[in-house]
This record gives C-alpha cells, sequence and structure tokens, in this order.
C-alpha cells in the first residue's frame, strides 16, 4: 500500500490509528503463539527423538526374532502362520487441537491378539514363530504411536513457519506502511490545515484593504 | 486306518535306512557349512543328495527358497520311498509317524483356505512327506469348505475334530482349536498304531510319549511366556505321555514364572536330563533347544539297540528332519546376517 495512494482524509487517518492498534495486537498475539509452538515442537521433538530410536531397536528386534523364526521353522511355516490370522488392526483417526491448530491423534485397535486368538494352534506352533509375531505386534505399536507424533512434528512445523511469515510480514511490511501512511496522512492534514489559516489570512488581509 | 497286515519286512527296510542313514551329513559338514555363503551351501548339498531337486527346482526357484524347497522334496521323496517299501505292521507305524506331515499339509490347506488364498498358492507350500496321496491332497484343496477339508482328511487319516472346535471356527473364524484338536488327537493315532508288544516296539512307543511330554512341557512353557492364565492350559494338554500327567502339568502352569513352572517338572525323568543339558537358568527359547538336543539324543540312542525294528526307520526319519532342518537353519542364518555362533545355538548338534 503506497502511502502516496492514500485519500488524507481524517477519517482515513482515523481508521489507519484503528488499523496500526490492531495489527500490533495481532503482531503481538502471533508472537506469543510462535513462541508457544516452538515450545511445543521441542517437547515434540524430544519424544519424536525417542520415539524413532524405539522404531530403530523394535524393528531390530522384530527382524532378528523373524529371522530366527525362519531358520529354525522355515519359511513355509513362518508365512503358513501368518494366514492363519484374517482379521487386521484398525487404526482409527481423530484430531485434536494444540493453540488453535488440528493435530491428528491415531488410535489402533486389535494390535495385540491375545495368546488363544492368533488363529493358529497353540500345540504345534513354534515358540519362535510366537515370539516373532509378539516383536512385529510391538513394533506395530510403535509404529502407529510413533506415526502420531512425527505427523504432529511436521504440522507443527508447517505452523511455525506460518506463523513466524505471518509475525514478519507484520512487523517489517504491513505496520510500518501503516505508520507511513499516517505519517503521510498526518503531515498532509497539517499541510491542508496551516493552508487553510494562510487562505483564511490572505482573505481576511484582501478584506480589510477593500474597506 | 492304521491296521495291523503282518509283521513287517524289518529286514529289508532295515538294510535301506541303514544305507541312507550313512548319507546323512555329518557334524563336521555342518561346521563347513557355517563358513559358506548361500550358494556355497546350495552347492555342497548339491554334491552330498539333493542335486536332482536343486536341478529340478532351479528353474523355478532361486536362493535361499530353492534350498529350502529342494531339502523339503529330498526329504519327501526319502519319505515315500520308505513307506512305499515297508510293509505290515511296519507300514502302519511309519504310516502314523508320517501323518504328521498330513498334519502339517491339512494346516497349511485350512490357513490358505481361510486366508482366501488361491489353490496354487496353497499348494506351493505343501511339504508332500505324509502317508496322504498327491491325489488326496488335491481333493483336501479343491473342497469347498473348511468342513469338507477337514471331512475328507478324515476319512484318509481318521483324524478328526469335534463339532464345538467347528462350531468356534465359524463363530470367531480362527482355527485354533481345530488344530489344537488334530494335534492331540495325531499323537492318539500313533500311540494307538503302535501295538506290537516286542522290546523294540516299546521303546518306540516309550520315545512317543516322551515327545508328547516334551510338547506338553512346551505348551506350559508358551503359557508362563505369555503370561496367559494357566487354567486355560487344561484344553492343551495332550494325554498319553511318560510322566507328565494332567495333575503335573497344572501344577506347573499355576506357578509365576518359567522357571517355577520348569521347577514343577522335578518329578518327571526327564527334567533330570534337561536340568543336567541346561547350563544356565531356562528361558524358553533356550530350553526349547535343549529339548530338541534331548530328542534327537533319545532317538540317536536307542536307533543301533534293535536293527531288525521300527526303530532304525523312524531315527533315519527324525535324523533326515533334522539334517533338512539344520541346513535351513544355516542358510537362513547366513542369509539374513546372524553371526555364526547365534546360527550355531540354533542348531541341535
Amino acid at each position: 500500500m503506497a502511502a502516496r495512494d492514500i485519500t488524507p482524509t481524517r477519517s482515513v487517518l482515523l481508521d489507519l490509528k484503528r488499523r496500526i492498534k490492531l495489527s500490533q495486537s495481532g503482531h503481538k498475539i502471533l508472537k506469543m503463539k510462535r513462541d508457544g509452538l516452538i515450545l511445543e515442537f521441542f517437547e515434540i521433538m524430544e519424544k519424536a527423538r525417542q520415539m524413532r530410536a524405539g522404531v530403530t531397536s523394535d524393528f531390530q528386534l522384530a527382524m532378528k526374532k523373524i529371522t530366527i523364526a525362519k531358520a529354525v521353522d522355515g519359511e513355509l511355516n513362518v508365512l503358513s502362520a501368518a494366514y492363519a490370522l484374517k482379521t487386521y488392526p484398525v487404526v482409527n483417526l481423530s484430531s485434536k487441537s494444540i493453540m488453535g491448530m488440528m493435530v491428528p491423534k491415531v488410535e489402533a485397535e486389535n494390535v495385540r491378539r491375545g495368546f488363544l486368538n492368533k488363529g493358529y494352534g497353540i500345540i504345534e506352533t513354534s515358540a519362535y514363530i510366537e515370539d516373532a509375531g509378539a516383536a512385529f505386534e510391538k513394533l506395530l505399536e510403535t509404529l502407529i504411536r510413533a506415526a502420531e507424533v512425527e505427523t504432529t512434528m511436521k504440522k507443527l512445523l508447517d505452523e511455525i513457519e506460518k506463523t513466524k511469515r505471518r509475525v514478519n510480514a507484520l512487523e517489517f511490511k504491513i505496520i510500518p506502511e501503516f505508520q507511513e501512511a499516517e505519517r503521510f496522512v498526518k503531515f498532509r492534514l497539517e499541510e491542508m490545515s496551516r493552508e487553510e489559516t494562510t487562505r483564511l489570512k490572505h482573505l481576511k488581509g484582501k478584506g480589510e484593504s477593500t474597506e | 486306518m492304521f491296521k495291523r497286515s503282518g509283521t513287517g519286512n524289518y529286514a529289508y527296510m532295515s538294510a535301506r535306512v541303514k544305507a541312507k542313514t550313512s548319507k546323512l551329513l555329518k557334524e563336521e559338514d555342518y561346521n563347513k557349512m557355517l563358513m559358506m555363503s548361500v550358494p556355497e551351501i546350495s552347492h555342497y548339498i548339491s554334491e552330498a543328495g539333493y542335486s536332482k531337486e536343486m536341478n529340478d527346482l532351479g528353474t523355478r526357484h532361486a536362493g535361499i527358497d530353492l534350498l529350502e524347497y529342494a531339502t523339503y522334496m529330498n526329504m519327501s521323496k526319502q519319505f515315500r520311498s520308505i513307506l512305499e517299501s515297508a510293509n505290515g505292521e511296519l507300514k502302519t507305524m511309519i504310516a502314523a509317524y508320517l501323518t504328521k506331515w498330513d498334519f502339517e499339509n491339512l494346516k497349511v490347506v485350512l490357513r490358505g483356505k481361510n486366508y482366501g488364498l488361491t489353490p496354487d498358492m496353497i499348494r506351493e507350500d505343501l511339504v508332500i512327506a505324509g502317508s496322504l496321496k498327491e491325489d488326496d491332497i488335491e481333493r483336501i484343496i479343491s473342497a469347498p469348505s473348511i468342513e469338507d477339508a477337514l471331512a475328507i482328511f478324515k476319512s484318509k487319516t481318521g483324524l478328526s475334530v469335534s463339532d464345538e472346535a467347528i462350531h468356534l471356527y465359524k463363530e470367531e473364524n480362527v482355527l485354533t482349536r481345530i488344530e489344537d484338536e488334530l494335534s492331540i488327537g495325531y499323537y492318539k493315532s500313533v500311540l494307538d498304531s503302535i501295538t506290537g508288544k516286542d522290546r523294540a516296539t516299546n521303546i518306540f512307543r516309550t520315545y512317543i510319549k516322551y515327545v508328547i511330554d516334551l510338547k506338553n512341557i512346551e505348551t506350559i512353557m508358551k503359557f508362563k511366556m505369555e503370561n496367559v492364565d494357566g487354567s486355560l492350559a487344561a484344553d492343551f494338554f495332550i494325554p498319553g505321555g511318560a510322566q507328565l500327567t494332567d495333575k503335573i502339568f497344572a501344577q506347573a502352569n499355576a506357578a509365576p514364572t518359567i522357571e517355577a513352572a520348569f521347577n514343577e517338572l522335578q518329578s518327571l525323568k526327564v527334567f533330570e536330563e534337561l536340568k543336567t543339558m541346561l547350563s544356565q537358568t531356562p528361558n524358553i527359547s533356550l530350553l526349547i533347544l535343549t529339548m530338541e538336543r534331548f530328542r534327537l539324543k533319545m532317538a540317536i540312542q536307542v536307533s543301533h539297540t534293535y536293527p531288525l525294528s521300527v526303530l532304525p526307520v523312524v531315527v533315519y526319519m527324525i535324523m533326515k528332519e533334522d539334517e533338512v532342518k539344520k541346513i535351513r537353519t544355516i542358510a537362513h542364518g547366513i542369509n539374513s546376517g546372524l553371526d555364526r555362533d547365534t546360527i550355531k545355538n540354533l542348531l541341535v548338534i
């Protein structure tokens, strides 16, 4: 908004004053939001770091167990045991709000099947397969929790970036432009007021000389 | 199904399995294989009697899959040739023992059908090493429902499941009860098939009874590992064991930990054997490996005692299964990057 394009009237000045006040309070709130989001982000980042470590260790453990199960019982037996269960875990997606920002909430059902509900026989199915199955159930649980934390972290990052851009725009562009416009309108109004006074004085002098 | 029909060709079968046993891989072969890569292992076993199967399957499979399918195929051929050569009560006992492979195949078919696999995919995972003919297995695969498949299996092997198990399957869509009833039925049918009263047959019967005890111990340990209420384990008890009664089974299941459950088995003869073999506090993997070693040790101990009996034949089949398992364990272990000590610990040598 170029200051020169503004009509220098008293009502415009009042409007500009109101807008500057609004922008300044918006800027203050957004700055607080940005700081809050950053604090939240550091908390989530620590959680995500732990989650990633958890996913890595659970994955390594599960892979080791499935390797041992495949080695001891054979690929065919492991595959056959996997086919025994027809039901799948159900992942429920909902959302929760962090400082007005919606982040996903991921919950899962049926990830851990009871020992007696794995679908295969208890007597003949090897303990190695059972052990590998349990390790993968744990990995899946960790992955689901990690998915929630990682998505929240990414959304927080986007939101921080967006808020930062808004704060900067208000601080370095919008508010200075309004202030510039305000200064211009004030200057013009004063100028006009001075012109008016001069004109009145001039008219008064002219009238007196005519008399 | 398993009726006695004459005494059996013990002398002929004994000579045959003696020749086959001499071709089995030795401990030094496994030690050599531990130092090889998967292709080297494939080459090594090709020269040790698996060449036909490796060549036959070489166009369809590769790497670790080829090795697994070829070893299973070789084992199937050996078992079927033994079954076809035997006659009389010897054949009855071998057929009953091999029913475990029919049961394994039935499990693959039931799980595959339940999951919605195509017949071709199911066929791929079968190990035709049991007493059922390929036509019978084909009929089971093409049965329209699981009940029909079970009915065909019953008509061929005599192994059946209760209506309650089928009802439970229909209600909850899980095969657990069906599979466990078939397992219990399998051990009963093997014991029923061993009708001879001679010393050698008695040793075979005792061996099967000890195997049942070991299976029951494994079930106890699985319940302990999963922290499941021990009172629920009663349905999974296999009767007919040597010393492990339902009372001891219940007591061990009521124990709070794996170690306490193991100590509940003190009155059993196998306890002392297992305790001696266990170098540290029992955990389930170690215990299962120890039990497997004990089972093999038992089989090897009796293998030379009565040459003209069912023992050398059954011991050969046990050792052949063990050979296939060891090759697979080494190859899978190496393929997955397990360190050699871990692989060696998994081997029952």
